[in-house]
């Protein structure tokens, strides 16, 4: 290229500019008449895989308010932005459902990845919601005053697992293994060693980490088979893709304890890398697998085939239908969608019914401290509800702080 | 005593794994003196290749179901394949180019591969169960050792036998250590230089889909990064070993495998987590130790 | 004969030229007026700081760093300590001392501190690591990089380990964004004009001869990991403040590898390949986002499937690569005469291979 067919070059990129700006301003703005439900959550990269289910469960809620006649006599119209799985794009999708006049803005179903949405969406002075966080930052302590999760805290699955495995099951020896790679990880087991002190006669016989990409957790396994006698129990807070390895490895190395998990590997997806899995519980909200006490949620289930093409791969489905219905049911008290009277409305909830388990939110947490839990067991690669469960005290907030 | 047979094996088998990987980068670095970035997608590539391309959350095995005869070298053939493909398509442009270039083409590359494996298959890892018999476990002298591990070690050990033997007694693997040694001396004495390095990155190729299959019968798990933290422990080798030696990679490789599994049994139990950085502190002594790696070619040293 | 005019005199048309290409950019996010579209203008302008940084240490000296992204993680999580509401301090990050804990400083002072903060690691992290050359320093680079994301994605108390930190407030706008990319060039200028750039630059080129004429390589590399260390300091405090929540995982491999892409495309050697390899592959990567968003022409809507975006770029950066393998700017600075061709510049295109990895045998 000449030297002039090069400084041409540089000119060339600020018309580019100048046409991005014309692709930014598309987006049609919303009727007046309408409620705006924006979601910034992500299409594309490694959150899409978690975000989409959720997010067409919460559409299948939205469907159905609008099939009744709409919220506040008004229909709900959705916006989206990709957030990318990238969290300076998650800030500025959250931005951009704002500017297409988004009255609630749900956020990406983890907290890293959804607070900078959420932050935006508080900063505008809008109520954000999480799709699926389960970490007790997502609400009043990492965001804001207005931002809320439809999930049940991390911490309640640990707890839940320990006292369901105490009661039930008999067990009284148990071993930690701690995946240090996220923050779910660490609730899982803050849960766990919340609970664990308060059962009599239970105790802590080992403790160890891994990474979640370890191809190899040899040494780790090699501690647990040194103990004089095998434990009843393995707390095993990991999440996708290591924990299918670590559970493999496990067992392959002739260990026969149970294993308790956190809500992060419910799913049958993932079997086929462990046949003949048994001796092996998950908590869920909801049972994916056609056999939940509510025949509501078998309805669902179906419902959801219809909308998407295939069931619900995971319980992480349900917390998205939970939120719109959560937030709808407020508006409709409030009368409004004004953020301050909604989370108003909200924070008044107390064991507020819903499809999948009551709902509680106060002033001081906008997350589930409490939950009720189905447990499901899987034997022989086979899963199935065998048992529901409360722990009795919510864990107090403090703890979950600290 | 069992638990120091289980130690060992533990370390031999890691190093295996990071052996097998080092020792993929090692021959394309030795002969191009790029480093392949996007080897750790390779290896992902050819995992991926046992499945059907679908986004569901649950894995459609198709090419997994063959039996193993054929497996294994239809895989082989696939990750050689994308190997060469990768030569004649993009490294060829950059025969010439500097070091730094090569390697963000190489890393770019990757990018590529990692993304459009991402729109194929989802984020979503998939699980597969590839050989479960391997996941049997063996009576070692006491020590319970999952038969994978011991298989892993004796196809580390058995691969780098063949490929010293080919190495040093066949014609090709004459050419290949000339052109690693000096290429421009090679080609003037009658070496194909293309011929040369599209074995070389066959080869490499072919490593990596190994290196794949034994990841997924240990894991189980099919996902897309799965090759990028076994990726940058085989850079870290080849370099550790001393430039362009495979015996130095394969070395440096077993290394850094027994320091991360003897860190994980000896550290206290708040230290773990910290693992990771006491072996990568060892890398920058052993580095400031042996600036040229381990094992150093005597034409390594600087002439004026 | 005359007298030849001073270093900056003959070259400070290049630092001119790039202001006023920041000053462009600023300008349009002005014109557009877009919240989102500001977003993404300071986002450019701190990867122009990144990548300036980098260039100072790689560009000068030759050696590919893979580590600096580490010191950025530093001044990022060093100026969150010292800004986050006490209230909010005390119970996410016990383990910080008591004089931090129950303080919260200014802007502009907190930033200071959190780039002399980086700086402080970068003399002592430099010191061990610039004597090693060539692809063993680089490996050795990664190896710090990689021991910094571990130490703070574990270190609970003083980081919040893999949780994010939340409570930074977002200060930095358009302008500030601005500033920080301006200093980070002139500073990048500065040192490269500097004998000790000059002496760096002749180490890279041909180290024997510079160690004869009495350069001390160690000691030139140190001082440029320094400075580099600085402004990726000041580049991660400045993010800190735009983003508001950080996490450790945001500093390692994926922005360490676009980083040195944006660097290696624009031109390694060259500060107005840094800038250039920037604003070129940010506009790129804005216009493909937009037509994965979809663009309605006429009555139809096109728009590329999710996930094109990367798969684009990447290609991208081969082709550039394979036309230009020294980068757009061919490693020559931009000056008056427009952009850096290949007639004057022939001899010195290629930067002259090391020759300690030429002959490596197996």
């Amino acid at each position: 290229m000449s030297v002039k067919g090069e400084t041409t070059m540089k000119h060339l990129s600020k018309i580019v500019f100048g046409a991005l700006m014309a692709g930014l301003s598309l987006g049609a703005s919303a009727q007046a008449a309408d409620i705006v439900v924006g979601f910034a959550t992500a299409s594309s990269g490694f959150m899409q895989a978690y975000d989409k289910p959720a997010q067409d469960a919460a559409m299948i809620r939205i469907d159905e308010i609008n099939k009744a006649g709409g919220l506040l006599g008004r229909q709900i119209k959705v916006v989206t932005a990709d957030t990318k799985t990238d969290r300076a794009e998650g800030a500025k999708a959250g931005l951009e459902v704002i500017d297409k006049g988004a009255d609630l803005v749900v956020v990406s179903c983890d907290y890293d990845f959804g607070a900078p949405a959420a932050l935006a969406a508080e900063a505008a002075g809008k109520v954000s919601f999480f799709l699926c966080a389960e970490s007790v930052k997502a609400g009043i302590q990492g965001v804001g005053p207005h931002s809320f999760s439809a999930s049940v805290l991390a911490a309640v699955q640990g707890a839940t697992m320990v006292d369901w495995s105490y009661n039930k099951k008999n067990a009284r020896t148990y071993y930690r293994l701690l995946d240090t790679w996220t923050e779910y990880n660490k609730g899982i087991c803050d849960g766990f060693d919340y609970q664990l002190p308060k059962m009599k006669d239970a105790k802590l016989v080992g403790s160890d980490t891994f990474k979640n990409e370890d191809a190899s957790i040899a040494a780790q396994i090699t501690r647990i088979k040194s103990l004089p006698k095998q434990p009843d129990a393995i707390m095993l807070c990991s999440m996708m893709p290591g924990v299918v390895s670590a559970i493999k490895q496990i067992r392959a190395a002739g260990i026969t304890s149970m294993i308790l998990n956190g809500s992060g590997v419910d799913g049958s997806y993932w079997l086929s890398a462990t046949p003949d899995l048994s001796n092996f519980y998950v908590p869920a909200q909801g049972s994916i697998y056609g056999d939940d006490p509510n025949k509501d949620v078998t309805a669902f289930n179906a419902k959801y085939k219809a909308a998407t093409g295939a069931e619900p791969s995971s319980q992480y489905v349900y917390p998205g239908y939970v939120l719109i219905d959560v937030w709808a049911k407020a508006v409709a008290r409030a009368g409004t969608t004004d953020a301050d009277a909604v989370t108003a409305k909200l924070e008044a909830m107390k064991d507020e019914p819903t499809l999948f388990g009551p709902r509680t939110f106060t002033s001081e947490l906008h997350h589930q401290n409490k939950g009720k839990y189905l447990i499901v067991d899987i034997e022989k690669g086979k899963p199935s509800v065998v048992d529901s469960w409360t722990i009795s005290d919510p864990i107090p907030l403090s703890y979950l702080l600290k | 005593m069992t638990e120091i047979i289980q130690i060992i094996i533990d370390a031999l088998s890691l190093g295996s794994l990071y052996a097998l990987g080092a020792l993929g980068i090692a021959l394309i670095f030795g002969v191009m003196r790029l480093v392949n970035f996007a080897h750790g997608d390779t290896i992902a590539f050819c995992v991926f290749a046992l499945l059907w391309p679908s986004i569901d959350a649950a894995a459609i095995v198709f090419a997994g179901n063959l039996p193993t005869s054929l497996l294994i070298p239809l895989i082989l053939l696939i990750g050689a394949g994308l190997s060469v493909l990768s030569e004649i398509i993009v490294f060829r442009r950059f025969r010439n180019a500097n070091p730094a270039t090569m390697m963000i083409a190489s890393f770019a590359l990757g990018f590529v591969i990692r993304y459009f494996l991402l729109m194929l298959y989802s984020s979503r890892p998939k699980s597969i169960n590839l050989w479960a018999n391997l996941s049997e476990p063996l009576d070692l002298f006491g020590a319970r050792v999952p038969l994978l591990q011991v298989v892993t070690v004796t196809i580390t050990l058995l691969i780098l036998g063949l490929l010293t033997l080919f190495l040093k007694r066949s014609r090709y693997g004459l050419e290949m250590r000339a052109a690693a040694e000096n290429f421009t001396m090679a080609r003037m004495l009658g070496v194909r230089a293309n011929r040369v390095i599209m074995l070389a990155f066959a080869l490499s190729g072919m490593l990596a889909a190994a290196t794949g299959l034994i990841l997924v019968t240990q894991t189980g798990t099919v996902d897309i990064q799965m090759g990028a933290s076994l990726m940058l422990i085989a850079f870290i080798a080849t370099v550790i070993g001393g430039l362009g030696s495979l015996t130095g990679a394969v070395t440096a490789g077993y290394l850094i495998g027994a320091a991360s599994v003897l860190m994980q049994v000896v550290l206290p139990f708040d230290a773990r987590p910290f693992r990771d950085a006491f072996v990568y502190g060892a890398v920058i002594l052993t580095l400031i130790w042996r600036p040229n790696g381990l094992f150093v070619a005597k034409s390594a040293k600087q002439r004026v | 004969m005359t007298a030849r005019k001073s270093i900056l005199a003959r070259t400070i048309s290049t630092p001119i030229i790039l202001t006023l290409i920041l000053l462009a950019v600023a300008g349009l996010s002005l014109w557009v007026n877009n919240g989102v579209f500001t977003r993404t203008i300071i986002e450019v302008f701190i990867r122009v700081m990144i990548v300036v940084g980098l260039y100072t240490f790689i560009g000068n000296s030759g050696v590919i760093s893979f580590g600096h992204i580490g010191f950025m993680c530093m001044g990022a999580y060093a100026t969150a300590w010292f800004t986050i509401p006490p209230a909010m301090k005390k119970y996410s990050l016990r383990g910080l001392p008591d004089i931090i804990s129950h303080n919260q400083l200014p802007f502009y002072l907190s930033i200071t501190l959190a780039t002399l903060f980086a700086g402080v690691f970068a003399y002592i992290f430099g010191k061990i690591l610039v004597r090693l050359s060539g692809i063993a320093g680089s490996i050795a680079t990664f190896a710090m990089l990689a021991m910094i994301n571990t130490v703070y994605s574990n270190w609970e108390t003083v980081t919040g380990a893999t949780s994010s930190i939340v409570g930074i407030p977002r200060k930095t706008d358009l302008w500030t964004g601005f500033a920080g990319a301006e200093v980070a060039v002139i500073v990048a200028y500065l040192y490269a004009i500097s004998r000790s750039g000059l002496a760096l630059r002749s180490a890279r080129d041909e180290a024997i001869a510079a160690q004869a004429s009495g350069v001390d390589i160690a000691r030139e590399r140190l001082k440029a990991f320094v400075v580099s260390g600085l402004i990726l300091g000041a580049s991660g405090a400045l993010y800190a403040h735009f983003l508001g929540v950080l996490t450790p995982d945001a500093f390692y491999l994926g922005l360490t590898f676009i980083s040195l892409s944006m660097l290696v495309v624009g031109g390694m050697n060259s500060l107005s390949g840094a800038v250039i390899g920037v604003v070129v592959l940010s506009a790129i990567i804005e216009l493909l986002r937009t037509f994965e968003k979809g663009v309605t022409i006429g009555s139809e809507t096109w728009s590329l499937p999710h996930g094109a975006q990367e798969i684009a770029i990447g290609a991208v950066m081969i082709v550039i690569l394979i036309f230009r393998p020294s980068g757009l700017t061919r490693n020559q600075e931009l000056t008056w005469s427009g952009w850096p061709s290949t007639k004057l510049s022939a001899r010195t295109d290629e930067p002259i291979k090391d020759r300690a990895t030429e002959g490596a045998g197996a």
